[in-house]
């Protein structure tokens, strides 16, 4: 394999897994503009996502694209009943209870998950069979590009959604300030609580897209959303480009840096990654320098 | 009577910030509610609006207790509140801060809500020429302006603005107030304006109320108060200009 045909399949895999990264920041980043909380259970949900998937296609035996519309729906209603009971009894407290509660919230849903599920890792099939093509010394896996593909439509929804529509622009008020949509007679509660169902939904499709790669486990969802969580911060917490240029860049400096430094260190790049930025640029690539606006 | 308000009192967590609050409003009138600082002007509309719920009494609103309804229900009854500090939503253009101004109205079509908006350019030339420009880059008065328009896209009956001329230039002040007046007999829109600045508030309303910490403790017509030696010496700085004079 040549040195260029490397570093292609480093850049290939790493923009990849650099997008479910990107799905998980996302769901972050929207729920921390419309709540101004840090949601740490956005791994732990991946997880659950990825387990539907697993009893929906490999237990029930369901056909791919009804396991993946099903879960969808399953992990929709999975995200009312958590901004139910987690966010919102402690909506009108500080963040700090609510980010608690979030923390409380994953390790509840890692260890129903081991009591459910085991601690054997369950094996999901990927979307197609067939693997993969090569060009030019790069192997392209075709569950990569499913990732590419969908988490590429993904942020197309999101723009087209929020920028084009009036239940996004309500949702924007929203996140924007709570008040003041409230006096426009925006149902505030109610947009809240879609945000968490979408977010929801991403972090599930995140968890659905990897289970193929990595195997299922109750953990699995620890690391995926610390590293959510680094894009978030890389990128620049709560903007939705930063959400997807922080996750392709932590996926990448993950690829590359496993490939060209050390392998065994790989999941300590993207917080080395991190921990460059809350020195030189706390803000983020996309943040701005938090300002209170007269 | 459009608007009624009987013995309100209202508090945040144990600081209470008005007492047995009683005011009137009637259909078509400009009714200023004028006071120092603090006095809890902005608080009375907040109760108003249903962001902040009453300790005591009773908010009536069309013959309706509106004391317990929520914010978002009470601007479907036809309060529109302007609220202080403008609120322009900073992320969002001109244009789509005055769509979601409108957002109340069900069975509003496309082509009248365009219709109403260009008529708000009519109204306030800058926001026509700033349609596509974020919140946050206007000035204060064009954001003043905006937040005034987009009150007034939920057509409301009763318009009411929290200090439309904090940190405006004195010809803005002005522009707004003039705007003020004519929206008022366009539309029929009552209007209930809460102001520190006395002078201007009294110039264009019907009747106006003075409140001092968190009471009610005159009112009358404008003429009235403007006349008044008290509300002069208090709060039209009759005493400052003797001592130049």
């Amino acid at each position: 394999m040549s040195g260029l045909a490397i570093l292609g399949q480093n850049v290939f895999s790493g923009i990849a897994i650099g997008g479910v990264y990107a799905l998980l920041a996302l769901g972050i980043a929207l729920i921390y503009r419309s709540t101004n909380v840090t949601n740490f259970a956005q791994g732990d949900i991946t997880m659950l996502g990825a387990y539907a998937l697993y009893i929906l296609l490999e237990q029930l035996g369901l056909p791919y694209p009804i396991a993946f519309l099903l879960a969808i729906v399953v992990m929709g209603i999975f995200g009312w009943l958590f901004q139910r009971f987690v966010y919102y009894p402690l909506r009108n407290r500080s963040f700090l209870p609510v980010i608690i509660a979030t923390i409380g919230a994953g390790i509840l849903f890692q260890n129903v998950a081991l009591v459910v599920f085991g601690s054997i890792p369950r094996k999901v099939n990927p979307v197609f069979a067939s693997g993969g093509f090569t060009v030019g010394g790069v192997y392209f896996d075709l569950q990569y590009i499913v990732i590419l593909v969908v988490t590429a439509a993904l942020f197309v929804f999101q723009y087209l959604f929020f920028e084009h529509t009036s239940l996004g622009k309500k949702m924007q008020a929203t996140a924007q300030d709570k008040t003041m949509a409230q006096l426009l007679g925006i149902p505030v509660a109610l947009m809240i609580a879609f945000t968490f169902i979408y977010s929801t939904i991403l972090g599930a499709i995140g968890g659905m897209l990897v289970a193929p790669i990595y195997f299922v486990t109750n953990r699995m969802g620890s690391t995926l959303g610390l590293k959510a969580f680094a894009a978030c911060i890389c990128g620049g917490f709560g903007d939705v480009r930063g959400a997807l240029i922080g996750g392709i860049a932590i996926g990448l400096i993950e690829a590359l840096g496993a490939a060209y430094i050390a392998p065994v260190y790989k999941d300590a790049f993207p917080f080395l990654l991190l921990l460059v930025f809350l020195l030189v640029r706390p803000q983020g690539i996309f943040g701005e320098k938090v300002s209170e606006k007269a | 009577m459009m608007l009624e308000m009987k013995g309100v009192s209202a508090s945040y967590d144990a600081v209470q910030a008005i007492r047995d609050v009683s005011l009137e409003v009637n259909e078509g009138e400009i009714v200023c509610l004028i006071g120092a600082n603090g006095a809890g002007k902005s608080t009375t509309l907040k109760v108003i609006s249903g962001l902040l719920r009453p300790n005591a009494g009773e908010v009536i609103f069309e013959g309706k207790q509106i004391q317990k309804t929520k914010p978002e229900e009470i601007v479907r009854l036809g309060i529109s509140h302007v609220p202080e500090g403008r609120r322009v939503l900073p992320g969002l253009t001109v244009r789509e801060n005055l769509e979601l101004g409108a957002s109340v109205r069900k069975g509003l079509s496309k082509a009248d809500l365009n219709k109403e908006i260009e008529h708000q350019y009519e109204l306030f030339p800058d926001l026509g020429r700033l349609r596509n420009a974020l919140g946050w880059t206007l000035s204060g008065g064009q954001q003043q302006m905006l937040g005034i328009a987009r009150g007034l896209m939920a057509r409301p009956k009763m318009l009411m603005m929290d200090e439309p001329s904090l940190g405006l230039a004195p010809i803005i002040v002005k522009q707004v107030l003039e705007t003020t007046k004519r929206i008022s007999k366009e539309f029929g829109t009552t209007v209930l304006l809460v102001e520190q600045n006395a002078s201007m508030a009294l110039s264009i309303s019907n009747r106006g109320y003075v409140m001092e910490t968190g009471r009610i403790t005159m009112s009358g017509t404008s003429k009235e108060l403007l006349s008044n030696p008290q509300v002069n010496e208090a709060y039209l700085g009759g005493r400052s200009r003797k001592l130049k004079g």
